[in-house]
């Protein structure tokens, strides 16, 4: 039993000692982008700490919004490098997790992911962002509720309706709370407003959708000529 | 030898246990949301009319080809798409949700957004997504 088992461990540590191996620097990044930022990049740095070398295979990001791109196909022993991921932001919000899974041709441990994690400011936090009223409904007030996002200050904000079916009120609540208070001029006809939220003294701009439906049974193709009306975008808005 | 082959067993169970302990909260299979909250595509064809199907997946993506109807919904450009999603939907609609295959997140993150931030109700994950619906339909 002793023999076979010292020949099994030995063998084990004579092929760890020869094998090709990448180490990671890290193999998790956290990033914090601005609230402007279209991209988060994420750089994991590694070596070939192995004797022979190593050969990527394949590098593979977990959605269509992240890219990644190794600086080499092959890493000589001893050689460092590193793998880049870029994130594109688009319009997500909170706490965002990518993966890339990278691919090699060495003995062991031949796939690693590399997990990126970005947390992505919103200065603005709108729900909901769709208020409606069934057509023939009673007009009644609908409330949407704004809260401000942690590190940033908002002291007032600006609504405006691209149309002017509806109404839009803003009330301070207090402790970086808004309540914009919707009203239609009516409910008898299928109408569609966009409203736009902006901060005082910021850039950037947020959007809720007001609608009077028609019934139930509304068709489902999104354009043509027995397409709901869909809201009104105001001249000149950025996204 | 077999006493050895259960030794050789045990040692190789050791690192993989250790694994799975470690990443017991990363599983990629693990689904976010409640099974309640999904839907096949032979549940979500019985629907018909009073379903809405909704394709997360990247705008090159839908141009490519997508579920006849479908409306473009992606986060890569949410606060422009979802006005134009919110200008069909009806209430009493069902809305399907689906991004490429079994193991991609972009369905369920939209549908968490519009139950979240749109405060809808009846929206589902189409099991498969997008591969499930074409290996059904074509």
């Amino acid at each position: 039993m002793k023999t076979p088992l010292f020949a099994f461990t030995l063998s084990m540590i004579m092929c760890l000692g020869a094998r090709a191996e990448l180490k990671w620097e890290q193999t998790a990044v956290e990033l914090h982008p601005a609230a402007t930022d279209k991209q988060a990049v994420g750089h994991f740095k590694y070596q070939n700490t192995g004797k022979t070398p190593v050969h990527f295979k394949s590098v593979h990001a977990s959605c269509g919004c992240t890219t990644a791109q190794s600086q080499k196909e092959e890493v000589p022993p001893g050689d460092k490098g590193e793998i880049t991921a870029t994130f594109n932001i688009g319009d997500r919000t909170g706490t965002q997790v990518k993966t890339v899974t990278v691919e090699t041709d060495e003995a062991t441990n031949q796939k690693t992911v590399l997990t990126l994690k970005a947390e992505i400011p919103q200065q603005l936090e709108i729900a909901p962002n769709f208020v409606f009223w069934k057509q023939g409904e009673k007009a009644d007030t609908k409330t949407i509720n704004v809260k401000v996002g942690k590190d940033f200050t908002v002291k007032h904000i600006k609504v405006t309706s691209s149309t002017p079916d509806f109404q839009a009120k803003v009330e301070e609540a207090g402790n970086g709370r808004f309540k914009i208070d919707v009203k239609p001029q009516d409910t008898n006809k299928v109408v569609a407003s966009m409203l736009t939220i902006q901060p005082e003294d910021s850039q950037k701009v947020f959007y809720a959708t007001a609608r009077i439906t028609n019934a139930p049974t509304a068709p489902v193709a999104p354009t043509g000529p027995t397409a709901p009306a869909r809201p009104t975008a105001p001249t000149g808005q950025t996204h | 030898m077999a006493r050895q082959t259960a030794v050789v067993a045990a040692l190789a169970l050791l690192p993989a246990a250790g694994e799975a302990i470690y990443f017991r909260d990363k599983i990629s299979w693990r689904s976010p949301i409640a099974p309640s909250e999904m839907v096949t595509v032979e549940q979500a064809r019985g629907w018909s009319d009073t379903a809405i199907w909704v394709d997360a997946r990247p705008d090159d993506e839908f141009a490519n080809d997508h579920v006849p109807g479908a409306i473009s919904l992606n986060e890569d450009r949410w606060n422009e798409l979802l006005p134009q999603f919110l200008a069909v939907w009806a209430p009493g609609k069902k809305i399907v949700v689906y991004c490429s295959s079994l193991s991609c997140n972009a369905s369920r993150e939209v549908a968490r957004r519009l139950r979240k931030e749109a405060q809808l109700s009846d929206v589902f994950v189409l099991e498969g997504g997008w591969e499930a619906w074409l290996k059904k339909n074509r």
